[in-house]
């Protein structure tokens, strides 16, 4: 043994140590090892990429050298427990996910602008912007004072990158329809200097939306990376490098994300954030995190189930916040079904179905039936569509009495002239008990007006496959959901170009449906645009592409201990920067 | 008995390769691909044939088999669709939690379980003996995701919320959030803690199980004439029960070892999901959903590896407690 080992020892005397003592350490005190090199400040890069170890020593040197502000409100940790992970982590290149839009716009990383109360654009990275008179260009001009995390200063030259990578096909940019009027490539964009760059585009409704939705990222890690390969960049969910208020600290993946104050924000964006640490927990059992909160595990659950809203108002020092979300849950049709062409057919599907008695029942009061994909909290949502199509199976049975749906055999179910029945399936994904909740709901209340409605359960992905797939559009309804961004773009789902791409479920064709899809999109002004938005949504109550069911409101449990929580549509990590926690609510040991 | 292990290692790797490549055919004709992550009209087909092109997913199935075989026998497993890092890499993050659980919970389910039988065995027909048998039957046949449930409700939320009790257990995760401003030994305590209920909810159903098969392979035993000759020879009961029948009477239960290994894997993927166990269990279960190919199949590899491995185990184990058994 000796001889074998001497050699190795004079010959790589530092390997050896190194691997012995971690040997060691890790067989002695392995459990108290893997987490005490937080508590000292010098973090443990060992099995980490290469990218990860070294870039991370140089964020430790560079934020060392900043003092943390000291005062009251300064402190403590902040806990938030969510179901899911966060996918793609702090890649804004890669991920269209909301938890990880939400940390990217709001914990780690920084926009252009970012949306103020009113949801109105307000400065953030960009200190102001100017349009040309034919809005096709904008001028964005940089604060000078955001550093990245690793100590560059953040340029016109990463704003130029991220447009670049965003737009380039490779990348596979997952939101690369938010681009759409943009000038992709280089033609679309031009760095005037350090602090100023300018892009080019045609003029088209909220065009200053995707610098508030994607993040920009930092060039000077990012360039030498083909497109192609970013998505599996470090970066992403190894050791983010970000220029947010909050820097990465650590990730273990399916458990947790930790992310302390970043010292060196600008004062002239408020400063560093009160929180010394903010946590993101993973905890994907709902009843686990609802006991978390209740027990102090985590200070914020985010997304909590309508059934457990009484949990929460009535537990002590929990707070219940809800808010009206972007989110809505629809029955897609399938109107290539000779059963589901008729419009009058499917108005009489909403007709005959109880929507207001099931929000009441599968949300508790947290949400609102919705009648069109625009959001009630939207400036063009439309007020007077809000009551169309209530409960009225008389309405139902006189509207496929016109059509031409009749029992003629007197089973209960309709018929129309070539003898097919009026029958459909209705598919959802497992799992999910509020979609199998209308599904089925919709079946015993069809059934009411002659139509047979057959709830049908398949795996999501399954599902997701059959009405993606654009050859045999494999379904006649689907319970679905989408979560709209703040602008409103429907040509997607609705017009008559999208009745052969994936999305196209409905396989809608209207003329004047496409007319109005296309116009709204190149409105720049909201006072022009707010009409043609009305009309937009009286059409889709005329046609039906959809039954959108509700609007469902965001349901929060949290923490009396954490003050200035506020949320609102933006987001659920809107004002985390404000949050902050008094001295005799912190943890023990907390600084 | 080195060259009996030797044979079967090299057995298994036909076997553990075989898997391999059925579970590879068998998830490429499920329906649904990996980019339907992604699934959002933001998202033109373009995008999803590039992302499709970035992830290798254009080319045919056999050519990716192959691709697939060549790198694992290198021991590159890819890289994770729904991670976007290297499996090796996810793996070498889950694996440890994974097996600290199993292997506490396989633990106390055998200690507990055979302590459990041989008191049962010896007290036979007891109050005792019924009563325990009662409790054991309840616990095998819970469901230990709705144990774990009642677990949290009782050791976590009622203990410290309802009932004030001096000691309770968190109801999920491996560290607190204050975990790393905690003392090296308060640290050690609040991993302890934080291990107590998954390795509970886990190890009631298999020490139930290890129990009954104790009970049964000890009166068995306990009925030989070499028991007998031992009480006759005026041995203290003590080591009558635990020297001489004891030994014997362990030789079927060390079978059961081999046997339980998979159980234990399907179990941990209920236990890690309620506990939020950040584990292998959650990780294949989640990217069997996502159609991470990669995940999946070094999942399925390492899962049926160490099943194979088990049973060896087992088997020569079983060398070890019974003389009588050589392999040669």
């Amino acid at each position: 043994m000796a001889a074998l080992t001497l050699p190795l020892v004079r010959n790589f005397p530092e390997i050896q140590m190194s691997s012995r003592q971690s040997r060691t350490l890790g067989a002695l005190i392995f459990l108290a090892l893997a987490s005490a090199c937080g508590e000292s400040g010098e973090r443990d890069y060992t099995g980490m990429p290469e990218f990860c170890q070294e870039v991370l020593p140089r964020v430790d040197a560079f934020l060392a050298g900043f003092e943390h502000p000291v005062g009251d409100r300064y402190g403590g940790t902040a806990a938030v427990g969510a179901i899911g992970e966060i996918p793609g982590g702090m890649n804004a290149l890669i991920t269209s996910d909301h938890g990880a839009s939400q940390h990217q716009l709001f914990v780690n990383l920084m926009t252009l602008v970012r949306f103020d109360e009113e949801y109105e654009p307000a400065p953030w990275l960009a200190e102001s912007w100017e349009l040309n008179e034919e809005n096709t260009e904008i001028t964005f001009h940089l604060r000078d004072d955001v550093f990245w995390h690793d100590g560059e200063r953040t340029t016109a030259h990463d704003v130029e990158f991220t447009y670049l990578r965003a737009t380039d096909p490779e990348t596979a940019f997952p939101n690369a329809a938010f681009w759409e009027s943009y000038v992709r490539g280089p033609e679309g964009v031009e760095v005037v200097d350090s602090f100023t760059v300018r892009v080019r585009l045609e003029p088209h409704a909220e065009l200053l939306d995707p610098w508030r939705a994607v993040a920009i990222m930092p060039r000077h890690l990012l360039e030498d990376v083909p497109p192609a390969e970013l998505r599996d960049h470090p970066i992403g969910t190894r050791c983010p490098v970000g220029n947010g208020p909050f820097v990465f600290d650590e990730h273990q993946p399916d458990a947790y994300w930790s992310f302390t104050r970043n010292p060196a924000f600008p004062e002239g964006l408020g400063g560093p954030p009160f929180l010394q640490r903010y946590v993101y927990r993973v905890i994907p059992e709902q009843t686990t995190l609802l006991t978390e909160l209740l027990t102090g595990g985590v200070d914020v659950y985010v997304a909590a189930a309508p059934d457990q809203a009484p949990r929460i108002m009535d537990a002590e020092n929990i707070e219940l916040i809800s808010f009206p979300f972007r989110q809505y849950v629809f029955v897609g049709w399938n109107t290539r079904r000779p059963q589901l062409a008729d419009a009058r057919v499917r108005r009489a599907i909403a007709f005959g179905t109880n929507r207001e008695e099931i929000v009441e029942a599968l949300l508790g009061g947290y949400g609102q039936v919705a009648n069109a994909g625009v959001p009630p909290m939207h400036w063009a949502y439309s007020v007077e569509i809000r009551d169309s199509l209530r409960y009225d199976p008389a309405e139902a049975q006189r509207l496929l009495d016109e059509a031409g749906w009749i029992d003629r055999d007197g089973d209960g179910v309709r018929e129309n002239d070539a003898g097919l029945r009026l029958e459909f399936s209705i598919k959802y994904n497992r799992g999910n008990q509020q979609r199998q909740d209308i599904a089925e709901i919709m079946q015993s209340q069809l059934r009411e007006v002659g139509i047979a409605a057959r709830p049908e359960v398949l795996e999501w992905t399954t599902l997701q496959a059959q009405i993606t797939d654009v050859e045999n559009r494999d379904f006649d309804g689907v319970v679905m959901g989408w979560i709209t961004e703040f602008k409103v773009d429907d040509r997607d789902l609705h017009h008559s170009s999208a009745a052969e791409t994936p999305y196209g479920w409905s396989g809608t064709n209207d003329p004047r449906l496409d007319r109005l899809l296309d116009t709204l999109q190149l409105v720049v002004d909201r006072d022009d645009a707010r009409p043609l938005w009305h009309e937009f949504q009286n059409e889709l109550v005329r046609l039906q592409p959809y039954t959108y069911f509700y609007f469902t409101d965001r349901i929060v449990g949290a923490s009396h201990r954490i003050e200035n929580l506020t949320m609102d549509v933006r987001g659920e990590w809107v004002s985390l920067k404000e949050w902050w926690i008094p001295a005799e609510h912190r943890r023990a040991g907390e600084r | 008995m080195i060259g009996y292990a030797i044979r079967r290692l090299l057995g298994a790797i036909p076997l553990v390769l075989g898997i391999g490549t059925i579970v590879f055919f068998v998830l490429n004709m499920a329906p649904g691909d990996p980019v339907s992550l992604f699934t959002s009209p933001n998202v033109p087909p373009e995008v999803l044939d590039q992302m499709r092109r970035n992830m290798g997913l254009d080319q045919p199935v056999h050519i990716r088999y192959l691709r697939w075989m060549g790198a694992m026998l290198t021991g590159d497993f890819g890289v994770s669709f729904a991670r976007n890092e290297p499996v090796i890499d996810v793996i070498r993050q889950l694996l440890p939690n994974t097996l600290i659980l199993s292997f506490s919970a396989l633990l106390i389910a055998f200690v507990g379980g055979v302590l459990v039988g041989v008191f049962q065995a010896v007290r036979q027909n007891s109050i005792w003996d019924n009563a325990s048998s009662v409790v054991g039957l309840f616990f095998y046949s819970m469901p230990s995701f709705w144990l774990a449930l009642m677990l949290i409700l009782i050791f976590s939320l009622g203990a410290r919320n309802l009932w004030d009790w001096p000691i309770y257990f968190p109801a999920s995760g491996m560290t607190s959030i204050d975990h790393p401003f905690l003392s090296p030994a308060g640290q050690l305590r609040d991993r302890f803690m934080h291990l107590v209920l998954p390795t509970l909810s886990l190890s009631l159903v298999l020490a139930a199980g290890v129990a009954r098969y104790m009970r049964g392979s000890m009166l068995e035993v306990i009925r030989q004439d070499y028991v007998r000759t031992a009480r006759a020879k005026g041995l203290p009961e003590r080591t009558v029960i635990f020297r001489h029948a004891l030994r014997n009477a362990l030789l079927p239960i060390v079978t059961l070892l081999g046997l339980l290994l998979p159980v234990l894997f399907s179990g941990t993927v209920f236990i890690e999901t309620v506990f939020a166990w950040p584990g292998m269990g959650k990780l294949i279960v989640d990217a069997i959903g996502q159609r991470d190919y990669p995940v999946v199949m070094a999942c399925s590899v390492l899962f049926a590896t160490m099943v194979v491995l088990g049973n060896l185990v087992a088997d020569l184990l079983y060398a070890v407690v019974d003389p009588r058994i050589r392999y040669e």
